[in-house]
């Protein structure tokens, strides 16, 4: 049985029948075209398809379409505004810290909801946030420099 | 930051004096892909929606052996939404093939693997092989139907472990292989009298290793879309390292002319060899010539584990070392078991790769080396990064530690005594071009800190044990000789001075495209965000043997080079009429023409194009260079590394807290590149060392080992503070200088590792991985080096 849910993505409202058992990736992306989120695990062990929920991380692959009824979700598309670069974005390009870009958009997000909690942190601190995301390519070396660098950037009021 | 990216704070690049200077190689670009990466707008394979758009699913045995009698597809078919439904009867009408494509002109004087496996398989030989697919309209819905095929198995028995499979009465896996022996393979470059080196040696250092199967774990999974368009092309999205042999071997299958496939690459979310097999492909082409529907087929997690080729493991790597006793190397002789699953692939070359480089590392008079390459009911084997040489190096180097402490000798310095120079015959048996091994292991040892640390007394930290390790290696840049190294470049000038180049590497991430618009824009003499790659399209590419082997910056950039070189004598001719100078006096630099000596005397690069192509009078031209690069040398990377760690004497667990990796991998086109490459490397080789596995059932076949929950990857938490030093000075061959760098960053990792293990806690670890349970078991026994012999001891 379908029901009509409502909530936001990247700031624009939607309106969509949903299944009970459908997840948010599916929505996301087979529904909305946001294929920016990526299904990798899809039992919740990776991180790829982190979004951001009312500013929170959470899985896409795990989570159901209908448990974000009225909220807001944020997803990598969502992240650039009038065509600037977040400056976690620009951080992960300017570093060299995408290569295959398969996890890069769940470590953006990651990455957004942490420094938006704690706007300066620590090495430490950025590999603890980032310990479920697995990325493959990098070695996690300029990832963490570049979530380190976009704190910087973001302190001084960049964007 | 205008044009380069920011700077790494840890790591650092040592220039050679002898270094020419150039104006866009060697510097830190950022990629022309990163803000389509960035911002979720780049398109991989499962990202591709097409109007009417089908999702397949695969059907996996459940048992590692057994035939499919039948299979009842009425209640599937009858589900509404299913549109094509595939069973080992009704794609008898398509060809076998070799998922490695190895059955094809690609190896010098090797083997060929007879195509041995169907689009979906009539006996299924290890757990998980395909045996059904289906396309449906949506994913539940072909979730459903693949729930609703009845199949009959007839179990057959089957044989997991590759020793008990060369039993004589073991159970037959494929009518290939007598006694389930896929490949019985040599050394290719056999020399001397190994037996009687042996026999001669002051020290005989040995010892019987064991490596295990690594899985890949893209983090994209396999994945491909295919579609037949109204004129009856074959259009194709495919992943494919190898694009144009993908697209032939596609042909092969499907039988049709090559040129009726238009084989497109989109993003690759991480490859490291896998994808040098056809891995989506087929059953996504044959759902989609059934269905008459564009078909999307990706893989979940445990297809990828499953139905992909992983890392070949070794049951038995058995190593004697023969040295003199003032530490020079006078023999090695190998042999090796190796594990290659139910289907040949890539997996039988792991052996001859990995014992080619790993025994033609060090100089050393008598070698001799010969694998048996086993078929079990286990999933398939293929290439990863390092191809063999990880394994391999993983027993030479820790051998080599055992000889320097016998003999007294710094591990530094053994490794010095009898490494190479350059005109000795290298590892692929052609003469050395360049090495600066000795570089690497100064800049490494100096960075981490070695003689300090192995001189300091150790602090008592109760059950952690503390221990330095080094390990170096070489690594291949291509496969010449033995494998075919053909590469293809076009670059066209357009008429405001940028510039087109047309190339066919794999996108996996490695940064490919940058590389190769630095070499293009070097060579032309304008900015590398000027050049745009054209890529990714058989229709439009010319021909390209693919990107593995740590080949592409060199091959690919090495016909680049040529093909820019070409276009660019176009326009310095053109420019020199418009000068009046003699070509020769010419030279180009940051988009601008000048007279050598004349400062004043210049036009642009853009004068030159427009004035060539918006030309009357017969004088119009568009300047373009199209070259080949085959290479029949091989200039091989080196590399040494250096690991502190912690072993927990309670636990068994290993923590590696520090890493320091040096390389000369030629000329550094990108040190932010180069970088990525090791520390990346490093992240896989940690993994290999220590954590993860590939886990068969013993009793049953099933594989346990089938998402990250159960197979672990190291995470951010787990990584070493990593410094990447780079020798940077430059290669006589290859593109300004450039030597391949894609698998060496995790070739060195594991016996590293291995030799701080034993120096922490006096115990020697020969089978992979080094989990808690067998470093608790091996420091229980205790019993080092039972196989050392001394003469005269
Ligand atoms: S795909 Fe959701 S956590 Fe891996
Ligand atoms: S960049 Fe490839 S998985 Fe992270």
């Amino acid at each position: 049985m379908k029901t009509v849910a409502t909530f936001t993505v990247n700031g624009l409202p939607h309106e969509i029948a949903v299944e009970p058992h459908q997840l948010l990736i599916e929505v996301l992306r087979e529904h909305l075209g946001l294929t920016g989120t990526k299904h990798s695990c899809g039992v919740g062990n990776c991180g790829a398809c982190t979004v951001l929920v009312d500013g929170t991380p959470e899985l896409a692959c795990l989570t159901l379409a209908m448990e974000v009824r009225d909220k807001s979700v944020l997803t990598i598309e969502g992240l650039a505004k009038e065509g600037l670069l977040h400056p976690l974005q620009q951080a992960f390009v300017d570093y060299g810290a995408i290569q295959c870009g398969y996890c890069t958009p769940g470590m953006i997000l990651t990455g957004k909801a942490l420094l938006d909690d704690n706007p300066d942190p620590t090495e430490h601190e950025v590999r603890e946030a980032l310990a479920g995301n697995i990325c493959r390519c990098t070695g996690y070396v300029k990832i963490v420099e570049a979530v380190l660098a976009a704190a910087e950037v973001m302190r001084k009021g960049g964007n | 930051m205008e044009g380069h990216a920011a700077d790494n704070r840890k790591s650092a690049v040592h220039q050679g004096a002898e270094v020419a200077q150039f104006s866009v190689v060697g510097t830190r670009i950022r990629q022309p892909d990163g803000p389509a990466k960035a911002t979720g707008e780049a398109k991989f394979a499962g990202d591709i929606s097409l109007p009417g758009m089908l999702i397949g699913k695969i059907l996996r045995s459940p048992y590692p052996h057994a035939v499919i009698k039948s299979i009842d597809t009425s209640k599937a078919e009858a589900l509404p939404g299913v549109m094509a439904v595939l069973t080992p009867d009704n794609v008898a009408e398509w060809k076998t093939f070799d998922r490695g494509m190895k059955d094809m002109p690609l190896v010098a004087g090797g083997y060929r693997v007879p195509s041995e496996e169907a689009v979906v398989n009539k006996v299924a030989r290890h757990y998980g092989d395909a045996i059904a697919a289906v396309a449906a309209v949506d994913e539940h819905t072909a979730e459903e139907a693949i729930e609703l095929l009845e199949v009959e198995y007839e179990l057959l028995p089957f044989v997991l472990d590759a020793e008990e499979a060369m039993q004589p009465d073991a159970p037959q896996v494929s009518d290939l292989a007598p006694d389930n022996v896929g490949k019985h393979l040599f050394y290719p470059y056999p020399e001397g009298d190994v037996d009687k080196a042996l026999a001669e040696a002051d020290l005989v250092v040995s010892g019987v290793f064991s490596t295990h199967k690594q899985d890949h774990c893209t983090q994209e999974t396999a994945a491909c879309v295919a579609y037949l368009d109204a004129s009856g092309r074959l259009n194709v999205w495919s992943q494919c390292q190898l694009a144009h042999l993908g697209r032939r071997e596609l042909a092969s299958i499907f039988k049709m002319p090559v040129n009726r496939i238009k084989l497109m690459t989109p993003f690759v979310g991480g490859s490291f060899g896998q994808r040098g097999a056809v891995c989506a492909e087929p059953i996504a082409v044959a759902l989609a010539l059934r269905s008459k529907r564009p078909v999307r087929l990706v893989f979940s997690r445990e297809d990828n584990f499953l139905g992909l080729e992983s890392r070949t493991g070794f049951k038995k790597i058995d190593i004697k070392m023969g040295f003199t006793s003032d530490g020079t190397l006078t023999a090695i002789k190998t042999q090796m078991i190796g594990t290659l699953g139910g289907y040949m692939g890539c997996g039988p070359m792991s052996s001859v790769i990995g014992m080619t480089l790993a025994m033609g590392h060090y100089r050393c008079p008598n070698r001799f080396g010969e694998a048996h390459m086993v078929m079990t009911n286990t999933p398939v084997s293929g290439a990863m990064r390092g191809f063999g040489n990880d394994a391999m190096m993983f027993c030479i180097e820790q051998l080599m530690d055992d000889a320097a402490r016998r003999l007294g000798i710094d591990p530094i310095d053994i490794r010095l005594k009898n490494a190479k120079e350059p005109g000795e015959i290298a590892s692929m048996g052609l003469e050395l071009e360049s090495t600066y091994m000795e570089d690497c292991l100064q800049l490494g040892a100096e960075a981490f800190g070695w003689h300090e640390k192995r001189t300091q007394a150790k602090k008592d930290e109760g059950p952690i044990k503390r221990g330095y390790g080094m390990a170096t290696m070489s690594h291949c840049t291509g496969a010449a000789p033995l494998y075919l190294e053909h590469s293809n470049a076009m670059v066209k000038f357009n008429e405001d001075g940028s510039a087109d180049l047309t190339v066919h590497p794999a996108p996996v991430g490695q940064h490919i495209w940058g590389a190769l618009s630095q070499i293009c824009a070097e060579e032309l003499g304008i900015r590398a965000e000027d050049v745009h790659i054209v890529t990714g399209d058989t229709d439009v590419t010319l021909f390209e043997y693919g990107s593995d082997a740590s080949r592409s910056t060199y091959a690919i950039g090495g016909a680049t080079l040529r093909a820019a070189r070409q276009a660019k004598e176009q326009m310095l001719a053109r420019a020199a009429e418009m000068l009046e100078v003699p070509a020769d006096r010419l030279e180009v630099k940051d988009r601008v023409v000048v007279v050598k000596g004349r400062p004043d005397k210049t036009v642009t690069v853009a004068e030159v194009c427009y004035d060539a192509i918006y030309a009357f009078g017969g004088r119009a031209t568009n300047f373009a260079g199209k070259q080949s690069f085959e290479s029949t040398w091989n200039s091989p990377t080196y590399g040494a590394y250096f690991a502190e760690v912690e072993v927990n004497t309670e636990t068994g667990r290993v923590h590696v807290p520090r890493f320091v990796t040096a390389i000369d991998c030629g000329k550094a086109i990108n040190p932010m590149a180069v970088e990525g490459q090791l520390e990346g490397g490093l992240q896989q080789g940690l993994g290999y060392a220590l954590t993860e596995n590939f886990i068969v059932n013993p009793k049953t076949g099933v594989v346990e080992t089938d998402n990250y929950d159960s197979y672990k990857v190291p995470g951010a938490l787990d990584m070493p503070d990593s410094t990447v030093l780079i020798v940077d000075k430059p290669d006589p061959k290859g593109p300004f200088g450039a030597k391949g760098v894609g698998e060496p960053g995790m070739v060195g990792i594991p016996p590293c590792i291995a030799n701080a293990v034993y120096d922490a806690i006096g115990v020697r670890l020969r089978d992979l991985p080094m989990t808690p349970e067998r470093v608790l078991e091996a420091l229980t026994e205790k019993t080092e080096g039972e196989t050392e012999t001394v003469r005269g001891e």
